[in-house]
């Protein structure tokens, strides 16, 4: 007796592992296709979809959002050959690393799964890395409508980074470069960060959600294609609460803001001598502090900002070597263009936009939370009358490699 | 009552004990914590909350290991009744008996539900469990000594790879997020404690394994290993999944420590992603507090019928495995693990202290050696 259950339970445990070896569920990769983008834009069914409703190819829906699907590797998705730039909506075309397809509907989640019907692998999102949503969809819906699907997905990683396209969602996620993955451009294009100030922190799904639910205004990286380039440019800006686009700052704008919201960016600032000759300047450290001044429920700031560069280029007396005098009157010269740029910026969020996307509610949050409690509801209304001094110091210790 | 297993042969020794008692409070909780403390409390200083925690369940404990030891070699299951009488002590038994059930059947769905959704989707969760069930059952047949040299074993791997994968997220660390401290006062900062406490039930089962200690006298040095530890993981887990998600999608996760490790990526590394392994790993840890908790409601069930454990522990795997189904969703599983933790401290924490109490006035059980 004792045996039989000895032996039934050794021929149970062992078909166990041979069952179980991690393989109940699983999925060959090759049976797969991976989409690495995402973009929302406004509903406006593709030419292919209206063909397919013309012979009756239809079901109920609102066309809402068109989502945009960027699968690699191109042949994935359908038999070697069927590429997409035969299929009207589809774009890529042969020797493209990449196939873009597009769908309308108003849920997106049925949108996703409404491409079953077009592909002969099923869509998986565990590598998502960008989604890009054009400017004119959200300024009709907000970012958590938007992105509700996305967050409660499990298969979608909360590394996922989110971006906001000027134009059409769909032109974003375009590259006319062969080899090159759009979806891949967009989510290394903050690596360069540390040489040009006008890119902005990534913002990850996690981030967005939870500056959504903190109900504060917030930037998101713009992006403008044009012959078939994406270039980061500006930032649009999302206000708090309503979670709808409001507008965008321009490029000198997001360099404005960046003087005091990072340290130690990498950029530069550019001048022009008297003779109309430019003057550039390199930063190569830079600092800043940002005093809240409350007294009672009034509320300033006093930022004040360091910095030291080199002089990288000068077209403009390139025999003369630098002295110091001359040099101080430079320092006065790039000191004043970055409180020009610093200047518009925020006369931009208090005057234009009346949104803070430059943390200083966050300042006040931690230095006074008791005030805080008070004005956070309203804060973007009390932020545009907040008055704001700046101090800008910098100071040329170097001039490159060269003596002169 | 008398001694259903040979505690003579069966011992374990201090950092054994230690051991199970860490392995023991970190389990499906430590997932979920961080979430429910910053909703309870709406405040960044849940890892003061942390901390408070850790210090309340030191002092409930250490009445636990001052209790036991007035009762050397003897498991709760066994000294109660001489401290008070026969049917109390059938009431307080069958209320820790369920308890060690319940908890028993929480670790064992979390378990389930996380390898269902994260890793295993497609799997029948009948067959998760059913695995989960057996290899557990084989590890306590083979007494607490078997037991306690598994979570040995698993102890190092697990904290290595889960501090790995909870560290590596300094990325997205922002110290604003953590700010400022005590904004909302001293208040909000008691209001975590309560969804702290489900991760720091571990100092209850000094009441079973104190038992089996070659020198019992180290009962306590067995009591600040298995608080302390476990407090610098939930804390170092608390600041860094604050600090990297920030409060608002904290609250909002069901699981905030999973999607700390989703939030980040490494290119170019033996790995990118380490959320795979970090739950791979993390379930082993809630392995062994499933398996813990069945042999304490084991054992327990043993003492009060006289029985052998080995034949109890089938009695109660059915038992766990139906409770463990009653949940209807992850969220409720989650809710059954706070209740737990309350339930934790107020039985744990209030029980012992009167036995004690109890024990002196009657003049029962040993003195405290020195």
């Amino acid at each position: 007796m004792k045996r039989t259950i000895r032996a039934g339970l050794i021929l149970a445990v062992t078909l166990q592992m041979v069952v179980t070896g991690g393989c109940w569920g699983h999925k060959e990769i090759e049976d797969q296709s991976i989409y690495v983008a995402l973009g929302f834009d406004t509903g406006d069914p593709s030419q292919l979809e209206q063909k397919v409703k013309e012979q009756g190819g239809n079901y109920p829906k609102m066309n809402t959002v068109k989502v945009t699907v960027q699968i690699v590797p191109p042949g994935s998705s359908q038999q070697q050959g069927g590429q997409g730039g035969s299929q009207g909506g589809s774009s890529g075309s042969q020797g493209m690393a990449y196939l873009n397809q597009e769908m309308t509907g108003d849920s997106i989640f049925q949108v996703m799964r409404q491409f079953a019907l077009r592909n002969q692998r099923p869509l998986i999102g565990l590598h998502l890395k960008v989604i890009v949503v054009s400017s004119e969809l959200a300024k009709q819906y907000s970012m958590d409508q938007m992105f509700d699907f996305v967050l409660r997905d499990n298969d979608i990683r909360e590394s996922c980074l989110v971006m906001v396209s000027h134009g059409k969602a769909s032109d974003a996620l375009k590259s006319s470069q062969s080899g090159e993955i759009p979806a891949f451009r967009l989510k290394e294009a903050h690596r360069s960060r540390y040489r040009n100030q006008k890119i902005l922190p990534p913002v990850t799904l996690t981030k967005l959600e939870n500056t959504i639910k903190s109900k504060s205004s917030f930037m998101l990286q713009n992006i403008i294609s044009a012959e078939g380039e994406q270039n980061l440019s500006g930032a649009a800006i999302i206000k708090g609460g309503s979670n709808k686009w409001i507008g965008e700052l321009s490029e000198t704008e997001v360099q404005g803001l960046a003087w005091f919201t990072e340290k130690n960016r990498g950029g530069l600032i550019k001048t022009y001598a008297e003779d109309g000759h430019v003057i550039t300047y390199e930063i190569v450290q830079s600092s800043f502090r940002i005093t809240p001044i409350v007294t009672g429920e009034d509320i300033a700031f006093q930022i004040k900002i360091k910095s030291e560069g080199r002089l990288i280029e000068e077209w403009s007396h390139p025999d003369i070597p630098p002295q110091q005098a001359y040099l101080q009157e430079l320092e006065g010269e790039f000191e004043e263009q970055a409180r020009k740029q610093i200047g518009q910026a925020l006369h931009k969020l208090q005057n234009v936009h009346h949104a803070d996307v430059a943390g200083f509610g966050e300042r006040i949050r931690i230095s006074h939370p008791k005030l805080w409690k008070k004005v956070k509801d309203n804060w973007d209304e009390v932020f545009s009358r907040i008055p704001i001094t700046y101090d800008v110091n910098m100071t040329i210790t170097d001039y490159g490699s060269s003596k002169e | 009552m008398n001694s259903t297993t040979n505690k003579h042969t069966d011992q374990i020794s201090t950092a054994q004990a230690a051991v199970i008692v860490i392995n023991y409070s970190l389990g499906a909780s430590i997932l979920t914590m961080s979430g429910r403390m910053v909703e309870a409390a709406q405040t960044p200083d849940i890892w003061i909350s942390v901390i408070v925690t850790g210090i309340i369940c030191f002092l409930a404990g250490l009445f636990i290991v001052w209790l036991c030891q007035r009762f050397e070699g003897k498991t709760l299951f066994e000294f109660v009744p001489e401290i008070t009488g026969k049917w109390m002590a059938y009431v307080i038994m069958i209320i820790v008996i369920l308890y060690f059930i319940t908890m028993s059947a929480y670790e064992l769905r979390m378990m389930t539900e996380i390898t269902s959704v994260f890793l295993l989707e497609g799997t029948p969760s009948w067959f998760i469990i059913m695995s989960f069930l057996w290899i557990a059952l084989y590890l306590n047949v083979g007494g607490i000594n078997s037991m306690a040299r598994l979570n040995e074993i698993v102890m190092p791997i697990t904290l290595v790879f889960f501090m790995v994968s909870i560290l590596s997220s300094l990325s997205l660390f922002d110290i604003h997020q953590l700010r400022p401290v005590l904004g909302s006062g001293i208040m909000p900062v008691f209001k975590g404690v309560i969804p702290a406490l489900s991760s720091f039930t571990c100092y209850e089962i000094l009441l079973i394994i104190m038992a089996f200690m070659k020198a019992p006298k180290k009962g306590v040095k067995a009591l600040h290993a298995g608080i302390w530890i476990p407090t610098f993981i939930n804390l170092t887990t608390a600041i860094m999944v604050l600090g990297g998600l920030g409060m608002f999608a904290t609250a909002n996760k069901t699981l905030p420590t999973l999607t700390l490790v989703r939030s980040y990526e490494y290119e170019g590394l033996i790995f990118e992603r380490f959320e795979a392994l970090m739950l791979v790993i993390w379930i082993m840890q809630m392995f062994t507090s499933f398996s813990i908790t069945h042999y304490a409601a084991s054992l327990g069930c043993s003492s009060m019928f006289n029985k052998k454990v080995n034949s109890l522990l089938f009695v109660t795997l059915p038992l766990i495995f139906l409770i463990s189904k009653a949940p209807k969703n992850l969220i409720e599983t989650i809710k059954i693990g706070q209740i737990l933790g309350v339930t934790s401290l107020s039985l744990f924490g209030g029980i012992p202290p009167l036995l004690l109490l109890i024990s002196i006035i009657r003049k029962k059980g040993g003195r405290r050696k020195k």
